[in-house]
């Protein structure tokens, strides 16, 4: 008999050392790109720190900026987008979000709106293989972070046909055991917590600039949405979900190059919206982006337009939204830690990037002061894209019609612009740098120098004369944080 | 339900837990019951056929027992029991053979009856025990049950071990009582199949099976390492089955026989014979090979046994050309092993050859273990010309493509190339291990308990990650279970 008792006593402690070690072991190999997006939103859900969520797909990643609007208005918000997300799966992560925290305000995103596509693995429903493949491990990243419980299989049920994938999605640890041989340092620092995360509160930035967006033919009568979809049926839900736990709801379709049956369905986005009387905000009608440098790609904003479409958000929940500013209050410090966090990943990117596009793009995000100057005969002078971007920070249209050579003095701190071409020289010029003045000498010499420190001609270099464009970046204490000189090589220009 | 399914890891703890409470002299009927359950869960219509053949073998074991030595009546029994066994899986083989004959292959239909899982095991059993019977070498069983356990035991039924009716059916009316210890050997020796199966047989498979699949496109040393990746594919999915089978049984209070005895070891074709599943060559040893003569009648006829037997053997295996050349190549390496017997006698002499030194004895295992390896060529073909092409390809010099990275592009990166080389030298460390008498599951069992939990868990750990299943992956077929 006491044998017996030493030999259950083993084989119990034998079974418990055996489940922790696979638990670890389940941990480990978990693909961390799901806990990476949701790891702060459960932190921040169990302190009741989140005010507004932000629903819809990779559109709404891109556009909505959690750091920006606590930034600049001190609302706090949790970016729930998720990569390829139809709004069956939205209705589902907003129903599993809605279990641990109750925001003051939902913000959905009404994108794919027109898709009719009722399961996210039906291989009839989707062009071809690959398609299916994407839409399932795009709603991994979305689901594999909420734990296994009865709401994670009804979602699971709704939104999967394949009983075999169904699996998939509840006891993960059947794909990811393959992971092993992709194991990193932050599969392992999971185990003590210390794993990265997302620290844009959901968001991802983008930082290329779609030069080319396509125009797409305007929506007519003939092209609207009327018959009722998967995705129409889904937001309805969506809006009843929210109005029934008493949470105000407003729907959006944010700005992108969007095709003729995306402006159908924003259109019938709004006609939903009205029928349940909850507000709209159709960005698409509004001037809320320059389609020429705000694009990352044809769908998906850049920081840059990020930055205006939240700008927006910020504004219009500032004011119809009722939300408390939370910047300075000691609690939210983790906000504002993110938010230096992010300022200085900004200026990485900006000093590390070398196309001269995104550099120029980068500039309308900070207060930063510029100089901006080309030699004559460059061929920035036939290059219509980076002429319409310096149009934006001129706002005038001397760059058409010149061939240089020409200069642009953005000073933000004084809030003064000044542009000069061909033989036209600049003086007294109001800066952070000094009293600033410009004169062009020569093909390969120009004259750039303060009253202040007039030895100090800031537009010549022996060892980059031949360099056609100079961008020099300065703070608001007039120090020079970098200056750079590009080569024109056909447009493709190389730092 | 398969041996490697979520289903059976919930399947077998209920069988074993109740097994442990059910009193031993019931115990039969509890194993009956789950092994036709077992069954059923793979495929109903292969149970009734299973239930007709138990019903068979439990009613002509009683006439053979009434009519001691009845020819006749045994006849009769092993007649049906071939004929069904060639209706089920030999009729499409013997019309493609017959149609491309005379040149109509394109008119072949499916003529075989019904694919019934394991049939080609349980016949045997069946077989064997009628013919135990009408030697008198067994009584009769009397109680169906017993008889129906005998055929279906759920570890045994999809692949063997091909266990003999004396073996078994006394372990039904005793059973051992299940203690602490046999637990423990059983689970160990499970992990040790499945490690041998999902970590380095279902590894090697993916490689194997993309190089098989596009035989033209892998010219050279990437051939040859796939032909000897299916050597220890075939071994280690096969052996992995039986080591999983026989811990079942250990954990159900039965000890059923070992089918493997470090076959790659072996020293001659007739040694491998005897390590290389060992229940189904003394079966044909036991009720094809000695019936035959043996090598009792004179050297002719007993060269004309073995070719027969390993015919046979060809056949039993599958039904296709691949398979019967497969079983004549190893008749014909031992009858041309006993016709050169005087030769390699001469050359031992002649050049003074210490028959026991340790080289000696490398070379005979080499030379051994490329024959088996030239032979499992036609085994895994799809056809002969296939088979052909493979070693073609496989005997062009290409050294290089050890090193170029050649060897990373038929569905094992590096990674994985890197786990199936260590799983492949833990197998090969075991063998020589278990060659010299050393039990591997032994030895842990005797280290401390800390030691023996770390090695475990660390084994189970190892299969949950580095085997190969879940999606994207067929780990639940075994090769050995198409036959």
């Amino acid at each position: 008999m006491k044998k017996t008792l030493a030999n259950v006593f083993k084989t119990i402690i034998f079974v418990l050392l055996l489940a922790l070690a696979i638990a670890a072991t389940v941990v480990i190999v978990k693909r961390k790109e799901s806990d990476y997006k949701y790891t702060d939103f459960f932190n921040e859900a169990k302190k009741d720190h989140i005010d507004v969520l932000f629903m819809g797909s990779s559109h709404v990643i891109n556009a909505i900026n959690p750091v920006f609007l606590f930034e600049e208005y001190g609302i706090t918000s949790y970016n729930m987008g998720g990569h390829g997300a139809m709004l069956q799966a939205t209705y589902w992560e907003l129903q599993q979000a809605l279990e641990y925290c109750t925001p003051k305000w939902v913000v959905v995103d009404t994108y794919m709106l027109e898709k009719n596509i009722r399961y996210l693995d039906n291989r009839e429903e989707f062009d071809d293989e690959d398609e299916v493949n994407t839409s399932v491990e795009q709603l991994h990243l979305n689901m594999d972070a909420w734990p296994l419980n009865d709401l994670k299989r009804q979602a699971i049920d709704d939104l999967i046909q394949d009983e075999s994938v169904k699996k998939e999605f509840l006891y993960e640890f059947i794909i990811y055991h393959n992971r092993w041989k992709y194991l990193n340092e932050s599969d392992f620092k999971t185990i003590t917590g210390t794993a990265d995360r997302n620290r844009l509160f959901g968001a991802e930035m983008r930082y290329q600039v779609e030069l080319e967006p396509e125009q797409y033919p305007v929506v007519t009568e003939e092209d609207l949405l009327k018959e009722d979809t998967v995705g129409t049926e889904y937001l309805e839900k969506i809006i009843e979900l929210c109005q029934e736990r008493g949470i105000p709801v407003v729907l959006t379709y944010y700005p992108f190059a969007a095709e003729t049956k995306d402006q159908a369905a924003a259109i019938r986005a709004g006609q939903i919206a009205e029928s349940y009387d909850v507000p709209y905000i159709n960005m698409l009608d509004l001037d809320v982006i320059d389609v020429y440098s705000d694009l990352n790609d044809h769908g998906h904003l850049n920081v840059v337009g990020s930055k205006k479409v939240t700008d927006y958000m910020g504004q219009w929940l500032s004011e119809t939204g009722d939300l408390a500013d939370h910047r300075g209050d000691d609690s939210y410090s983790y906000w504002q830690e993110c938010v230096d966090n992010f300022n200085e990943e900004l200026d990485d990117v900006l000093f590390s990037e070398d196309n001269l596009y995104i550099k120029l793009d980068l500039l309308n995000l900070e207060d930063y002061n510029f100089v901006l100057y080309v030699n004559g005969d460059s061929p920035v002078f036939l290059d219509d894209y980076l002429k319409r971007m310096i149009r934006n920070y001129s706002m005038t249209n001397k760059i058409d019609g010149t061939s240089g050579p020409y200069i642009l003095v953005k000073d933000n701190s004084t809030g003064k612009t000044y542009e000069a071409c061909e033989s036209e020289e600049l003086t007294a010029m109001s800066t952070a740098l000094g009293t600033l003045n410009y004169r062009p000498v020569e093909r390969y010499f120009r004259l750039l120098y303060s009253d202040e420190d007039p030895d100090t001609n800031y537009l010549y270099d022996e060892a980059h004369y031949l360099n056609d464009i100079q961008l020099i970046i300065y703070d608001e204490d007039g120090e020079i944080l970098e200056h750079d000189y590009y080569k024109s090589n056909g447009g493709n220009y190389v730092r | 339900m398969q041996l490697v399914s979520a289903e059976f890891f919930i399947f077998l703890p209920i069988v074993v837990a109740i097994n442990f409470i059910v009193p031993r002299k019931f115990k039969y009927i509890w194993l009956f019951i789950t092994s036709l359950f077992f069954y059923a869960s793979i495929d109903v219509k292969s149970t009734v056929v299973l239930v007709i053949f138990i019903a068979l073998a439990y009613g002509f074991g009683l006439l053979l027992e009434k009519n001691k030595q009845n020819t006749a009546i045994l006849s009769v029994a092993i007649a049906i029991h071939i004929a069904v066994l060639v209706a089920c899986k030999y009729l499409n083989f013997i019309e493609k053979t017959f149609l491309s004959l005379t040149g109509r292959t394109e008119e072949a239909v499916n003529l075989n009856l019904l694919a019934t899982l394991g049939i080609s095991f349980y016949m045997l059993k069946i077989i064997g025990y009628l013919i135990d019977v009408y030697r008198g070498d067994l009584v009769a069983e009397k109680n169906p049950l017993k008889v129906g356990l005998y055929v279906s035991f759920f570890p045994q039924i999809t692949q063997g071990p091909i266990e003999r009716a004396k073996n078994m059916l006394p372990q039904f009316n005793f059973p051992l009582t299940v203690d602490y210890d046999m637990l423990r050997d059983g689970i160990l020796e499970i992990i040790w199949g499945y490690f041998l199966k999902l970590v380095v047989a279902d590894r090697l498979a993916i490689y194997v099976n993309n190089v098989y699949a596009n035989p033209m496109e892998a010219v050279g040393f990437t051939t040859l390492v796939a032909t000897v990746f299916y050597t220890f594919e075939i071994y280690t999915d096969f052996a992995g089955y039986t080591h999983i089978a026989i811990g079942i049984s250990r954990l159900l209070g039965i000890d059923v026989m070992e089918n493997f005895k470090c076959p790659y070891l072996a020293s001659s074709i007739a040694g491998y014979w005897r390590r290389w599943h060992i229940s189904l060559s003394t079966w044909l040893r036991d009720y094809l090979y000695i019936p035959l003569g043996g090598n009792r009648k004179g050297t002719a006829r007993k060269y004309l046994n073995i070719m027969i037997v390993f015919l046979v053997s060809g056949l039993w295996h599958g039904a296709g050309w691949t398979f019967v050349v497969w079983g004549l190549l190893h008749g014909l390496f031992q009858v041309i092993g006993y016709i050169l017997k005087p030769v390699r006698d001469w050359c031992v002499n002649v050049f003074k050859v210490e028959r026991n030194a340790f080289s000696h004895r490398v070379l005979k295992v080499l030379v051994t273990f490329l024959l088996v390896n030239f032979a499992w060529v036609f085994f895994r073909a799809s056809s002969l010309g296939e088979a052909l092409v493979i070693i073609k390809n496989s005997l062009v010099f290409t050294p290089w493509m050890l090193a170029d990275g050649s060897l990373y592009k038929h569905g094992l990166d590096s990674a994985d190339f890197f786990v199936a080389i260590v799983g492949l030298i833990i197998v090969v460390v075991t063998d020589l291990v278990n060659y010299n008498g050393f039990v591997i599951r032994e030895r842990i069992l005797k280290q401390g308990i800390w030691i023996r939990y770390i090695i475990v868990i660390a084994a189970i750990i190892s299969i949950l990650v580095f085997g190969i299943w879940g999606p994207g992956y067929d780990s639940a077929a075994f090769i050995y279970q198409q036959f």
